[in-house]
Order: structure tokens, then C-alpha cells, then sequence
């Protein structure tokens, strides 16, 4: 078992539920291929620094996994069909040292993803049914006031 | 010689830091190796030690494969940021 951090970039021009149940898919191709997923950092939608199939957005997802290495090859197959993908990077994490930066990696990824939780527990509550869209639109806006506040 | 002396003396920044690995996402902590048109910054202007050279340059060129960081700038594209940061 090896370590492993893979991005992915999704095409922007899908909705949420679709990038959603797309890495998903993402996600079952890596443990489907014998891989442990130990943190997801979700990036969120970005702005490309450059065009990527005339995109100029893509919604950016971090993987951090270990897996045997030979398994990558396939993976890495997988992401080439799959036409949703706009770009992955995947970076290998071989020596002591480098195992170490990718532990304290995942601790940070985890410990952020902790906080969001918190802070987004309220409507991660009633994120159950696709409608709810609008009021989590809404809000977004509304706590970004409030770190300017602050 | 005199030139030379006009300089401050420099030092390798990753070195005071002691940093051992450099992760490609946090854009942040790239640009002090980079030029306004996110050239990779020489050696020789940085100061940066010849180890950490190698891993700012790899580093780098690992973002531009991510679209994080643009591979060249044209004349249009550095007209076009200011809006760019609005969106």
C-alpha cells in the first residue's frame, strides 16, 4: 500500500447533483480498485488559470487515498474515458518524508472539513431534498457578510 | 564588486522555514517564487538554495498542470485580470 492524493477537476457546466454523484463515481473507481479513502477536500468551483476544453471554471476535488501501486495504471484509465473530467493530478507519496507531509495533509483537510460541518450543520440538516437549492444560495451569501463583519 | 554590495545579502527563505515538502494547491505560498507574468523567479533574485529550488520549480510546474497557476501570460490576459478578480 502506497500513499496517494489524487484532483480532479469535473466539468463546470453540470449541476450540483450530477458533479455530486459524479465524483462519487470517482470515489467508487478508487475503492472498487482496492483503495482506502482516508479525506476529501472539496475544493469547491474555481476559475481555471487557463481554458481546458474551452471550460473556463471547473469544480476542483482532492482525493487523498493508499492504494497498491499497481492499481493506479487502472485508475488512471478510468479518469482518461471518463469525459466529465476536465484534468486529474495525481501525486505519489513515496518516501519517510513525504508520507509525513501527507498525513499532516489529510489532518488539516479533516480538521477543516470539521469546521465547515459546524458551521454548516443547519442546513446540512435539511439538505435531504433537491429543492432546498435557494435557501443554501441564500445562505452562502450570508456568511460570507459575516466573516466581513467579523 | 561594488555593484554586489548595493544587495542585501540573501538567505533562503524555505531554509529559515525548514520546509521539506511544498504542496502544489497552496497557491499562496507559491508566489514568492514566481514573477508578475508566473515565470519561475531565478536563483539568483530569490536566493533561494539549490534544494529548494528543485522543489519550488517542481512545485510550480505540479500547479500548472492543475490550472492553478497559468503556464504563460499573454499581453491580453494581464489586460484582462482586474475584471478577472471581480467575476
Amino acid at each position: 500500500m502506497r500513499h496517494y492524493e489524487n484532483l480532479v477537476i469535473v466539468k463546470p457546466t453540470l449541476t450540483e447533483e450530477e458533479i455530486q454523484a459524479k465524483l462519487a463515481e470517482i470515489a467508487e473507481i478508487i475503492t472498487s480498485n482496492g483503495g482506502e479513502i482516508i479525506a476529501r477536500d472539496d475544493m469547491g468551483m474555481r476559475k481555471l488559470a487557463y481554458p481546458i476544453d474551452k471550460n473556463a471554471r471547473g469544480y476542483y476535488h482532492v482525493f487523498y487515498y493508499t492504494i497498491d501501486p499497481a492499481s493506479i495504471m487502472e485508475i488512471e484509465r478510468r479518469f482518461r474515458i471518463n469525459e466529465e473530467l476536465l484534468r486529474f493530478v495525481t501525486m505519489k507519496f513515496d518516501t519517510k518524508r513525504e508520507v509525513k507531509a501527507w498525513t499532516d495533509l489529510v489532518e488539516a483537510t479533516n480538521k477543516r472539513a470539521k469546521a465547515s460541518a459546524k458551521t454548516v450543520e443547519a442546513p446540512a440538516a435539511t439538505e435531504a431534498p433537491a429543492a432546498e437549492e435557494a435557501p443554501v444560495a441564500t445562505e452562502v451569501p450570508a456568511t460570507t457578510e459575516e466573516v466581513v463583519a467579523s | 564588486m561594488a555593484e554586489k554590495r548595493r544587495f542585501k545579502k540573501r538567505y533562503c527563505k524555505y531554509c529559515e522555514r525548514k520546509t521539506d515538502f511544498m504542496d502544489y494547491k497552496d497557491i499562496s505560498s507559491l508566489k514568492f517564487s514566481l514573477s508578475e507574468r508566473y515565470k519561475i523567479m531565478p536563483r539568483r533574485l530569490t536566493g533561494n538554495c539549490k534544494r529548494h529550488q528543485d522543489m519550488i520549480a517542481k512545485t510550480i510546474k505540479q500547479a500548472r498542470a492543475a490550472a492553478l497557476i497559468p503556464y504563460t501570460v499573454s499581453r491580453k490576459a494581464v489586460v484582462l485580470t482586474p475584471f478577472e478578480e471581480i467575476k
